[in-house]
């Protein structure tokens, strides 16, 4: 049996009092233990920044690699043994900034990734600077006179590239977050899921209050999240009305479903074969 | 003096001049000859000037010839370019006739006889023909190689090609060539091979299992070998959007348990420098190659260099150990990569290997027979092999520096792995002592590595002056010394292979029973010189350096040899 105690970490907790990052934390918990899944049983692989520390503070094996580079470590690791259950966790600079060409070509490959987007529209690790989903006109000390390039959107991005799983969670959501952490998990292929988060250091405009006032969950509104053109409408809805749920879904063969040579069985299972070798270096 | 005839094929990209050069190179091989081929051509797809230049012989030869014996000319360009590297008594054909030319000229209507034998795409076949009749070969031999070479493609192919190798043999054959030879029966003196062959069959004899890369000349060829094999062996290979996810796909396939590389050249190692550091933080083995080629950016994409091995020693902020190795030959590359994955694993550090574009692309004979490892050993620990795996820390102290590998999602030990400087169990840390002892802990290893380095390799080193190079210079100044000894000078040479960490013990051995040595390398800077006078404070008396981007012909050294001696 899987218990929320397994996957608590002896390691101190860094992120700041009221951080977003905590509901994250929870959500992610929760919907492993309901999956039945242990400790021993899943990688997170992260990059860097806060968002990306969030697997020490969580028991479990990890990978806390580069800035910008989770998703190819995961890639890799997914190519080596497609059994492994992975988990990415990254911010809005990580993985939209840094990593942007890595994102653009995991989506395309397709492999069985959930992606956990921790956005919260600044960098927080380099104190407050504008991150590519910051909103227009967000002053930094940085940005003196406001952002003035268009935010990054990366769920319209995810969409137009072909993710097959693209959804948008809010940390103050636990209930609703950590079922669409379990339903990303349980999708076979790329699952994106962006979440807004707060930062109550860096980011005094999309708070708590901010996001509460509007936030609305498309579990509710009964969406099917099966029709691509609604999907990119509901990607582009930010202002007065925000929506949280999945935007669209549709299966398609996994990466790893795709190289012929993985439909034998995990890369690290197979057999080295010295005398098919040997035969081979003999032809010269 | 037993055969040494050099041959030059030349003409515009896109003209078939490889496709001459290899049934030129086979037919040799068939009747027991050593060849080595060497090709020079542009950046580009179409048109540009390339060539093909095999040297025959019946002794195993590892160095290009700086003179032609036998020109042909696809192209009038070709012609006006090298007609200056024929020797008095060689020959020129001609493919294609502009002007009116000198006495040794012979004109072959290629192109017309190519059109008489069904059209353009044969000109190849009969230009292949022209050359081995010049060159005295039997013309079976010839039509045996096309029916292997053209087999797969059905019997109408062969029976095409046959016609246009018999045109183009018949029509020099009245055309009488100082340097046509005997040929006779022969078994093959090994197999023909290319350095990004060899370095690909030893991946697959390390049991190597993802290869992540991105296109980048000269390396590419390592990846188009291994990419031969990913349906009869446990091997995936991988096209990554850049460099820098290459090298961190394969650190995130070596930390799930295979083994994994990647191959590069320069400008894309440079990528690549951020993912090293990791690897060599998290102690995740991997192999990286980087064929080497002028730069620095763009450089010369397709030309020839040794210009890295200050920048590989020390790529990446701070330090850490890595092995640096420079194979000379394909023999050497194949062992020399087997080692490096075993080496990466067995010390849990990145293991570079030093290609450059003359070893990679150029075709050597093989003598040796290669040998796969019966098993791979695997430095990997499991459950049953930790004491308490609850407890397990991925970067234990240990005297050695190396602790226990276990693998992610294999038993009950937790692998925490991180790129920030961490505690014992992975962890991100910035307490001193955690620094300290994972600074002491990495660092430890290296006395263990430095027992792994193979000595350089003497050739007459026990002579007065040393000629001392490294990776694919090799051939070159062996030849070199051969040509300085018969002129009865006490010469030798000593290669590096091992590079890094840095043999110091047996390379000082040899050198100070040196009265003097001198560095031959293809950089401008006499980087293997500097490395020496930093690790062992012993100076070279003189640099040979090429850095043109072609590569060394054994007639340079000796002669810059011979200058600097009088000088």
């Amino acid at each position: 049996m899987s218990r929320i105690k397994a996957f608590e970490s002896a390691y101190k907790n860094q992120w700041c009092p009221g951080c977003g990052n905590f509901g994250i934390l929870t959500a992610m918990k929760e919907a492993l233990v309901s999956q039945g899944i242990r400790p021993e049983g899943v990688l997170i692989i992260s990059g860097i920044g806060q968002a990306a520390k969030a697997p020490h503070f969580l028991n479990c094996n990890l990978f806390h690699g580069l800035h910008g580079r989770a998703l190819p470590l995961a890639t890799g690791a997914k190519m080596a043994n497609h059994d492994l259950k992975i988990l990415v966790n990254t911010g809005d600079g990580d993985c939209y900034g840094e990593g942007g060409n890595h994102f653009m070509h995991a989506i395309r490959r397709n492999a069985d990734l959930t992606v956990l987007v921790h956005d919260n529209k600044v960098y927080g690790l380099t104190k407050g600077q504008a991150s590519p989903t910051s909103d227009l006109g967000m002053v930094t000390p940085i940005q003196q006179h406001g952002v003035i390039s268009e935010p990054f959107n990366g769920l319209s991005v995810a969409l137009a590239l072909g993710a097959g799983f693209v959804a948008r969670g809010f940390s103050g959501n636990l209930p609703h977050l950590s079922r669409l952490i379990e339903t990303g998990m349980k999708h076979k292929g790329f699952s994106l899921i962006d979440i807004l988060q707060p930062c109550v250091s860096f980011n005094s405009v999309n708070t708590y209050d901010w996001y509460q006032k509007r936030v609305y969950d498309l579990f509710e509104e009964n969406y099917t999240p099966d029709n691509f053109e609604n999907a990119m409408v509901l990607a582009r809805q930010w202002g007065d009305k925000i929506p949280i749920g999945i935007l669209y879904r549709k299966e398609a063969p996994t990466f790893t479903d795709r190289i012929e040579k993985l439909t034998q069985g995990p890369l690290i299972l197979q057999k080295y074969d010295a005398r098919k070798l040997q035969a081979v270096l003999d032809q010269g | 003096m037993g055969i040494d005839i050099t041959v030059k094929i030349g003409g515009e990209a896109g003209q078939g001049i490889q496709t001459v050069g290899d049934l030129l190179t086979l037919v040799c091989q068939a009747a027991g000859l050593y060849t080595m081929a060497t090709n020079e051509f542009e950046s580009r797809i179409r048109g540009g000037n390339s060539f093909f230049q095999i040297r025959i012989s019946d002794q195993p030869v590892a160095a290009p010839f700086h003179n032609v014996h036998l020109l042909m000319a696809l192209n009038q360009e070709t012609y006006d370019l090298y007609r200056k590297e024929v020797v008095p008594d060689g020959l020129v054909v001609m493919g294609e006739v502009k002007k009116t030319v000198e006495a040794n000229i012979c004109e072959a209507p290629l192109g017309d006889l190519a059109k008489k034998a069904g059209g353009r795409i044969f000109t190849n076949t009969v230009a292949a023909g022209a050359c081995l009749s010049l060159l005295g070969a039997p013309f079976d031999l010839f039509k045996t190689i096309l029916s292997n070479r053209f087999g797969p493609k059905g019997l109408g192919i062969i029976d095409k090609n046959v016609h246009a190798g018999e045109l183009g043999y018949q029509a020099v054959k009245d055309v009488p060539f100082k340097w046509a030879f005997g040929w006779q029966p022969g078994s093959s003196k090994g197999a023909l091979m290319t350095g990004s062959k060899a370095i690909a069959l030893g991946a697959l004899a390390a049991d190597c299992r993802l290869a992540a890369f991105y296109p980048m000349s000269p390396a590419t060829g390592v990846i188009t070998e291994l990419a031969l094999f990913v349906d009869d062996f446990p091997l995936v290979v991988e096209q990554a959007e850049d460099e820098i996810a290459a090298v961190n796909m394969i650190i995130g396939a070596s930390f799930a348990g295979v083994r994994a590389m990647t191959a590069t050249s320069g400008g894309g190692f440079c990528l690549m420098t951020e993912g090293l550091g990791l690897a060599a933080i998290t102690e995740t083995p991997i192999v990286i190659v980087n064929a080497q080629r002028p730069g620095p950016a763009t450089g010369l994409p397709t030309r020839t260099g040794q210009g890295d091995l200050q920048f590989v020693i020390h790529a990446s902020q701070d330090a850490f150990p890595r092995f640096i190795f420079a194979p000379g030959t394909p023999e050497e590359a194949f062992d020399v990569t087997v080692r490096a994955f075993h080496l990466a694993e067995k010390f849990q550090v990145p293991a570079i290997i030093l290609s450059d574009k003359y070893l990679a692309d150029s075709i050597f004979t093989v003598g040796e027979k290669l040998s796969a490892p019966k098993l791979v050993k695997r430095f990997i620990v499991t459950d049953d092999d930790i004491k308490t795996p609850e407890r397990y820390q991925r970067f234990a102290v240990t005297p050695t520096g190396v602790s226990p590998r276990a693998l992610p999602c294999a038993g009950k030990s937790l692998v925490v792995v991180s790129s920030d400087e961490h505690r014992q169990d992975g962890h991100v840390s910035e307490e001193i002592k955690d620094r300290l002892d994972m600074v002491h802990k990495r660092d430890a290893k290296l006395p263990r590595m430095i027992q792994e380095m193979n000595p350089p390799e003497k050739y007459h080193g026990e002579a007065e002056t040393l000629l001392v190079s490294w990776g694919s210079t090799k051939g070159a100044v062996q030849e070199a010394v051969d040509a300085l000894r018969e002129e009865g000078l006490d010469v030798g040479s000593l290669n590096f292979v091992y590079l890094w960490p840095f043999p110091c013990k047996s390379a000082d051995a040899i050198l100070k029973k040196a009265k003097r040595f001198l560095v031959v390398e293809q950089n401008s800077t006499a980087q293997l010189g500097q490395l020496i006078k930093e690790q062992l404070g012993r100076c070279f008396s003189t640099a040979i350096l090429k850095y043109d981007g072609r590569p060394f012909f054994p007639s340079e050294i000796i002669e810059r040899f011979k200058h600097d001696a009088r000088s």
